[in-house]
């Protein structure tokens, strides 16, 4: 149905074979019976090692704010403090499920869920490498956009249904900043949409190269803006410092989490870090070309003198490489401005997103289709060679 | 066999959600929860149609924009069952009288002749074919949405400015002249 990795698999000759051999074994064509398998595995690599990204995010946000703080950071359970999360999991998983008396029960419990939905809904479409993506959805931008939107509503439920002003506070915040931070993010990726002229992953990482001067970050000066206004505004939808407004505890104690214990508590705090770790992981497909592998490395092409089905798969642990690279040092960046800026006020807040990142997103969306129209979607560097060799710019 | 487990899906969030806005009385956020459900299965019926761009873009309007708002509104307006008495449907005297229910019905009627006037030419000639194969929506609905629907989409924009405009006058302070 869509490009992704049942595609790529299917290009070598051992899973025909095998699509075969299962095929006649069972007298009826097994193709789909097999993707269906080949999908279930991914899906559950993927959630497991994202679970662990999420989790290690912890420990992450720990040990860099130490460093930052002049402190130790944990250093107690395994080497350098690694295995943290674990005990963090199992006092979570180990600490007594308390639902407040007068909550509202089912939307209590939904809430989290809703969140942990959202945010594994949109793993979906984010392009590890060229064959390592779940689907490449024809609408694959579009989809995460509306998909993690779910994480919004289920902050909001969780902090109506503690029955606790804090998190009542807590959660309205978190509705009205989502919802005003969505616009100037999908603004900045609309802009990237028209210039790369699709909205599957697939079609914006081609446009773009593995060199640096070829990603779309320096491609002209508003992508150039277009990406802090999306990064900005990302750091808002995903609550993290210095947006962290519905969960500010010199204020409101916890935000829309306080009255939640254990692992209800455990799934919001994952559903964060894992969602920090897509909108870096869109950031880095969108502006820094994603998987792409300088020297075009993540072909395979290079290692032709290697079997087929090695030489495709190391360009593929090339490109997983380079994306998780990127990935993670935006990652960095992320912790890195939350240890680093004080927390803004409400009306600072929206004053930011409607007065200044709006109109500069819009401005930036119209400028952006207007060099798209006029030099034809080529990028600065490309119209700095062409007057170079004396021809006649871009036209 | 994969899309009749998608289809189920979504039919059973369509009608168990919208069975729930309906009888769901004695809290409001349920019922917006329910509606959420139901939404989230339209959007699950248009993505075994083979409609990506319109699954999406319910996901994107109507689960992250209209409910959230929805929600918002119920929050602000007290829907809890503690303000029932205040704010409780059955308090509002222009809900579930005599008189409402003669206008609903009226409306149900001319709206379900108009629909079914509109289906019967679809489904005289209906066979029951195998969906086409899956190809994408965007660029079809782009050229359509600029070329032959052109107005209405103009439309709909002027309509949006009303609600603007519509919101503004509401916020206003009354009697300021400013």
């Amino acid at each position: 149905m869509n490009e992704g990795l049942i595609s790529f698999l299917s290009q070598f000759d051992g899973h025909k074979a095998f699509v075969k051999m299962i095929s006649d074994f069972a007298g009826t064509d097994a193709t789909s019976t097999i993707s269906f398998f080949i999908y279930l595995a991914a899906c559950l690599a993927v959630v497991g090692v994202m679970a662990t990204i999420g989790g290690l995010g912890t420990y992450a946000e720990r040990k860099i704010s130490a460093d930052l703080q002049a402190r130790q950071g944990p250093n107690r359970v395994g080497p350098f403090g690694l295995l943290q999360m674990l005990a963090d999991g199992v006092k979570m998983i180990l600490k007594e499920d308390i639902i407040p008396s007068a909550a509202d029960k089912p939307m209590f419990i939904m809430a989290p869920m809703l969140c942990i939905v959202g945010v594994f809904g949109s793993l979906a479409v984010v392009p590890f490498s060229s064959g390592f993506i779940l689907s490449d959805l024809n609408v694959g931008v579009f989809y995460l956009l509306g998909i993690s939107s779910l994480v919004g509503v289920g902050i909001f439920i969780g902090g109506y249904s503690s029955n606790s002003k804090w998190s009542m506070l807590g959660g309205m915040r978190g509705a009205s900043q989502i919802i005003s931070y969505e616009i100037p993010v999908t603004l900045s990726i609309i802009a990237i949409v028209v210039l790369s002229g699709g909205m599957s992953f697939g079609t914006l990482i081609g446009g773009q190269g593995g060199f640096p001067h070829e990603w779309y970050i320096l491609h002209n000066p508003f992508t150039f803006i277009a990406f802090f206004v999306y990064f900005i505004g990302a750091l808002a939808e995903t609550n993290r410092a210095p947006f962290d407004l519905p969960e500010a505890e010199s204020e409101l104690v916890s935000g829309y989490h306080t009255e939640y214990t254990g692992m209800r508590f455990a799934f919001f705090a994952l559903a964060e870090y894992i969602e920090v770790f897509v909108v870096c992981g869109v950031a880095a497909a969108l502006f820094f070309g994603g998987w792409k592998v300088p020297f075009d490395l993540g072909t395979g092409e290079a290692f032709s003198a290697l079997p087929p089905i090695i030489a495709k798969n190391i360009g593929q642990i090339l490109q997983l490489g380079s994306f998780f690279t990127k990935t993670l040092l935006l990652y960095y960046v992320v912790i890195w401005i939350r240890w680093t800026l004080p927390r803004l006020r409400v009306d600072q807040l929206m004053t930011l997103c409607w007065k200044y990142l709006t109109p500069i997103a819009l401005f930036n969306l119209i400028m952006i289709a207007v060099w798209a129209y006029a030099f034809d979607g080529k990028s600065m560097f490309e119209l700095f060679t062409a007057m170079g060799s004396g021809s006649t710019g871009g036209h | 066999m994969f899309d009749s487990v998608l289809f189920l899906l979504s039919a059973i969030l369509i009608v168990v959600g919208s069975l729930g806005v309906l009888f769901i009385k004695e809290n409001i956020m349920h019922a917006c929860v329910a509606l959420l459900t139901a939404l989230f299965g339209v959007a699950g019926a248009y993505a075994v149609l083979g409609a990506d761009f319109l699954a999406a873009t319910q996901l994107v309007v109507y689960v992250g924009g209209v409910v959230i708002l929805m929600l918002f509104a119920v929050m602000l307006t007290g829907g809890g069952a503690a303000n029932e008495n205040k704010f409780g449907i059955e308090k509002i005297p222009a809900m579930g009288n005599v008189k409402t229910y003669i206008i609903a019905g009226v409306n149900v009627l001319v709206i379900s002749l108009v629909v079914i006037k509109i289906m019967a030419n679809v489904m005289q000639d209906y066979k029951a074919v195998a969906l086409p194969a899956y190809e994408s929506t965007v660029e079809k609905l782009g050229t359509l949405l600029v070329t032959d629907h052109v107005l209405a989409f103009e439309v709909s924009s002027i309509l949006l400015l009303g609600a603007l405009v519509g919101a503004a006058v509401i916020a206003r302070p009354i009697g300021s002249t400013k």
